[in-house]
């Protein structure tokens, strides 16, 4: 079989920054950008960066008030600062720094994110992404659950000649597999490189793919300069593509398999049609969610 | 076909094509509102009725204690106005508020003119929609009069399902007449009797 490269289809600036809640102020990329809606991109619905933002000393922690999800997984990586989450079955956590909190809402989940208490008193820098990944019409039913993987767990490929390393999220890197399990094939990775360091990337031609830039400047297949806080959309012509560091840089990498399947989202659900959205808002609105206090 | 709001819905209430709407209303006058930008201020004389095309807005008043009180939530195809200004041409008691990002038509009276005088149809069908605002109205008070917080809660959310995650709940609290620890307690009781893990 030739091998073809995937070319870069555009190069997205980050767009004007909202906050969500008080305490994520986020670009958003998908579905919101140019060619970068939610068909176009399955099975990420969903991309909000929180690029880095120096939150004040706060006594009364920042972030997001109760809320429900229904009908995909959202998965929250924490580059620097720390997140609390709390949920409706009693369930919560800390996403410390570098760690990654994969949540299948499927059936559906109440939940609330805050910055982390102590974290919240001194402040700081804070970086993060936040995901929503579809989940295919037979599991949008199914029973909610966390992985909750600490940096340290995260398996790590190492690129050869000192260019860095390749922290393997999901998915699977040369013969390195990722901490989360996935519903559907998806490809997550910190790519971690050193000035000058490149990575080569090999993923189905369908897969849909995005490099998002966090750190440093990269040039993808030696010719696409990408900046920091940029976001590369790979076109679906081929399967191979190469990323060089133009300084130190840390980049997401994120490469899933459609699911072609028919998408009726509104606020936080994403069901496949109209009827279900209903029942999600009803079903909420009724307490089937169950109840957390704010 | 990729036309707005409005033209949808006097299309599909008035059975005439789209296309032909947009040919009959050149001008349409549609206003890109900020979060909490004020279309209407209480004291402020308005000559609009706003159809929201895109966002939310809220009609509410403001008491001499400095509490808000709810009249309506107006989100997309629905008409919001304060008809005792627009028709009457008194001074406004309310405010009437974006609580999104929101684009507006700015309906005037030369607007409804143009509609009644090219659209043989619209007369009648703007007044069933007065008939059933008006059958709105007498509910909503019935309510207040009659009704429990729960009742009134799921009368809420019947109409306006989306709500309640667009707006903070104190707003939903001054909508319902009742404290925002009201509106807890009522969740967290219908939540106990139907929460299934």
């Amino acid at each position: 079989m030739i091998m073809t490269t995937k070319t870069v289809e555009l190069i997205a600036s980050p767009r004007a920054p909202h906050f969500v809640g008080d305490g994520f102020r986020v670009h958003n990329f998908i579905p919101s950008g140019f060619r970068l809606d939610m068909q176009r991109m399955s099975p990420f619905l969903m991309l909000d960066y929180n690029s880095t933002y120096t939150f004040p000393p706060s006594d009364k922690p920042k972030g997001v008030g109760v809320h429900p999800h229904k009908g995909f997984e959202t998965v929250t990586i924490a580059y620097k600062g720390r997140v609390a989450h709390h949920d409706s079955s009693g369930g919560g956590g800390v996403i410390g720094e570098g760690d990654i909190q994969w949540m299948t809402a499927a059936k559906g989940v109440l939940h609330k994110e805050y910055h982390e208490e102590e974290w919240s008193k001194t402040g700081g820098d804070f970086q993060m992404v936040q995901l929503w990944v579809n989940l295919p019409a037979k599991d949008k039913k199914s029973d909610p659950k966390y992985q909750a993987i600490k940096h340290k767990d995260v398996p790590v490929y190492q690129l050869p000649e000192g260019a860095g390393n390749i922290e393997v999220i999901a998915g699977k890197y040369k013969d390195t597999k990722g901490a989360a399990s996935t519903f559907t094939p998806v490809h997550m990775f910190n790519a971690r490189l050193t000035k000058g360091g490149t990575a080569d990337f090999q993923f189905p031609k369908n897969y849909n793919t995005v490099l998002l830039v966090l750190e440093g400047s990269i040039v993808v297949n030696e010719k696409e300069k990408t900046l920091t806080n940029h976001l590369a959309l790979m076109a679906n012509d081929g399967e191979n593509f190469k990323i060089e560091a133009s300084e130190d840089a840390l980049v997401l990498v994120l490469s899933g398999e459609p699911i072609n399947e028919p998408i009726a989202a509104q606020g936080p659900f994403v069901m496949n049609t109209r009827a279900e959205l209903i029942e999600a808002f009803n079903d909420y609105n009724i307490g089937k969610f169950g109840y957390l206090e704010d | 076909m990729n036309s707005p709001k409005l033209i949808k819905y006097l299309s599909s209430n008035l059975g005439i094509d789209e296309a032909e709407l947009l040919v009959l209303i050149a001008e349409y006058p549609i206003k890109k509102v900020k979060r909490d930008e004020f279309l209407l201020r209480a004291n402020e004389f308005s000559k609009h009725t706003f159809f929201i095309e895109k966002g939310l807005l809220r009609q509410y008043s403001i008491d001499s204690k400095g509490k808000e009180h709810t009249i309506s939530f107006a989100p997309e195809n629905w008409f919001v106005s304060d008809r005792e200004s627009v028709y009457f041409n008194s001074s406004s008691a309310y405010f009437i508020q974006a609580i999104e990002v929101s684009e507006i038509v700015m309906i005037d009276q030369a607007f409804i003119n143009l509609l009644s005088e090219k659209l043989p149809r619209f007369t009648e069908f703007n007044n069933k929609l007065l008939h059933n605002h008006i059958r709105h109205l007498q509910n909503r008070i019935h309510m207040l009069l009659s009704s429990n917080a729960e009742e009134r809660y799921l009368e809420f959310v019947k109409m306006y399902p989306d709500i309640l995650l667009r707006v903070p709940q104190t707003m939903v609290a001054s909508y319902l007449g009742i404290t925002p620890e009201s509106l807890s307690r009522v969740r967290k009781e219908l939540a106990q009797k139907n929460f299934r893990k």
